[in-house]
């Protein structure tokens, strides 16, 4: 299984500024750029958040080739959506679409590619704390962070290996071919995922009664 | 060692268009208290469903498995912590994208103190000399490197019983050898289900499931004779059919 066709990047150690940030500081980045792609109207301005990002990125030290590993993955979508968008709203109006999605995308790599995962649980396990009043378990709001992270890679690598599967069929062009094997296998991934976590025990409330 | 005793468990599934449900394992009835037990069948004997009665993931239509007299229906979490699993793809096991973090993953809820945690993640990998892989992306590691990884990550509770479903069925000569060799090394009760007959041999006790019923129960040599015999049997019994 192929597991390297990774939307968000990995964490690349380093001592850089955006390293050295505070988490809360990366999530709140993450937070505005999510909100910004809902309110901003003007593409230029959309472009000009972008440019930050990919300037921040690169500051890091994660290095351009994975921003763009980061980026790769929706090129396809985007072209898809960018052109629907085009032909129904205008260029401008897909512009600014295909350019938010991009924003997201690379604040979350940005994230993610300056986090190590434990630091980033840690912080999700703090940020849910107050939760806790009202019966949530902030260690499960971790756990399904970090299942999430491990779900990426596993899915992309499926779809790529389910779609080299179909060319060798001839069957490439055939939606049915890529769509179904890979919700199939995602479904069993995920199935097999939680016999695993249940297995180590990970994932119980920590109160739970028992007999 | 603990003692895992199986008081007439069995376990069945409905089948729809059978009257009767489907019996995969059939009241068995035995005590493990040997150090290193091994379980061999033929694929869909009802091997991994034995298995998975010993920590909970399977729960017994009727009957029932004690780990150290813990039920593991009644007491699953304690029995989990005491019975740690591997299964056959590391892949469905290992949740982080790095060796390290995996293992720290496994002590969150028993080590509260990040630095402790992740000093203690690394002992857990230096242990099976797993620690040069530990920030490598889990997909980078070969098969074997893999099934250490995630044998590091249930280890580093210290379960006292460690369940083996078919741990080298993904595994290559090499690194096959390299999983016997970690095994022999650990002080946990072994379990382990296995199409290696090398690796049965190495057992101090064999179980044979043949159609969800323990068909022989002894030492490692005439268990994995009894079932050469009974492939062979099955085999030519398959051919006589006209």
């Amino acid at each position: 299984m192929r597991g390297h066709g990774f939307l968000l990047a990995n964490y690349v150690a380093g001592d850089s500024l955006v390293h050295r940030a505070p988490l809360a500081l990366k999530f709140l980045l993450v937070f505005a750029c999510g909100l910004a792609s809902f309110v901003t109207v003007d593409w230029r301005m959309s472009l000009g958040m972008l440019g930050a990002l990919c300037g921040l990125f690169l500051l890091s030290g994660a290095g351009p080739k994975r921003l763009w590993g980061a980026v790769r993955p929706l090129a396809a979508v985007l072209l898809v959506i960018g052109l629907f968008q085009w032909w129904q709203l205008g260029a401008p109006t897909a512009g600014r679409i295909v350019l938010n999605i991009l924003v997201c995308v690379v604040a979350a790599s940005l994230l993610t590619a300056t986090t190590p995962v434990h630091k980033l649980l840690d912080g999700v396990v703090r940020a849910a704390g107050p939760f806790k009043r009202f019966g949530a378990d902030p260690e499960r709001f971790a756990l399904t962070i970090g299942i999430m992270l491990r779900s990426i890679p596993y899915i992309a690598g499926t779809f790529a290996d389910v779609r080299d599967s179909a060319r060798a069929r001839g069957l490439e062009r055939n939606p049915r071919a890529l769509v179904l094997p890979v919700f199939i296998t995602s479904v069993a991934f995920a199935r097999q995922t939680g016999e695993a976590l249940a297995a180590r025990g990970l994932g119980e409330a920590d109160d739970e009664a028992e007999d | 060692m603990p003692n895992v005793t199986f008081d007439q468990a069995a376990v069945t599934v409905p089948v729809d268009h059978l009257p009767e449900p489907k019996v995969l394992l059939d009241g068995v009835n035995l005590q493990l208290t040997e150090r290193r037990v091994g379980v061999i069948g033929a694929n869909g004997s009802g091997k991994s469903t034995f298995l998975r009665l010993v920590n909970g993931l399977v729960q017994p239509s009727s009957g029932r498995v004690l780990v150290d007299g813990a039920d593991t229906v009644r007491s699953v979490r304690a029995v989990r912590r005491t019975v740690g699993f591997v299964f056959t793809d590391p892949l469905s096991q290992l949740v982080m994208p790095t060796g390290r973090e995996d293992v720290e993953l496994s002590l969150r809820r028993s080590v509260k103190n990040g630095a402790e945690r992740r000093r203690q993640a690394e002992d857990a990998l230096d242990r099976l000399g797993l620690l040069h892989l530990a920030d490598q992306s889990i997909y980078e590691l070969s098969g074997g490197e893999r099934q250490l990884v995630a044998l590091a990550a249930v280890l580093a509770v210290e379960p006292a019983v460690l369940v083996l479903d078919e741990p080298s069925t993904l595994l290559d000569l090499r690194n096959r050898e390299l999983l016997r060799r970690t095994l022999a090394g650990l002080d946990q009760q072994i379990i382990m289900s296995t199409h290696d007959l090398d690796m049965a041999l190495d057992m101090d006790r064999v179980l044979v499931i043949d159609q969800g019923k323990v068909v022989f129960d002894g030492a490692a040599a005439p268990a994995v004779a009894a079932y050469r015999a009974l492939c062979l049997a099955s085999l030519d019994a398959q051919e006589a059919q006209p």
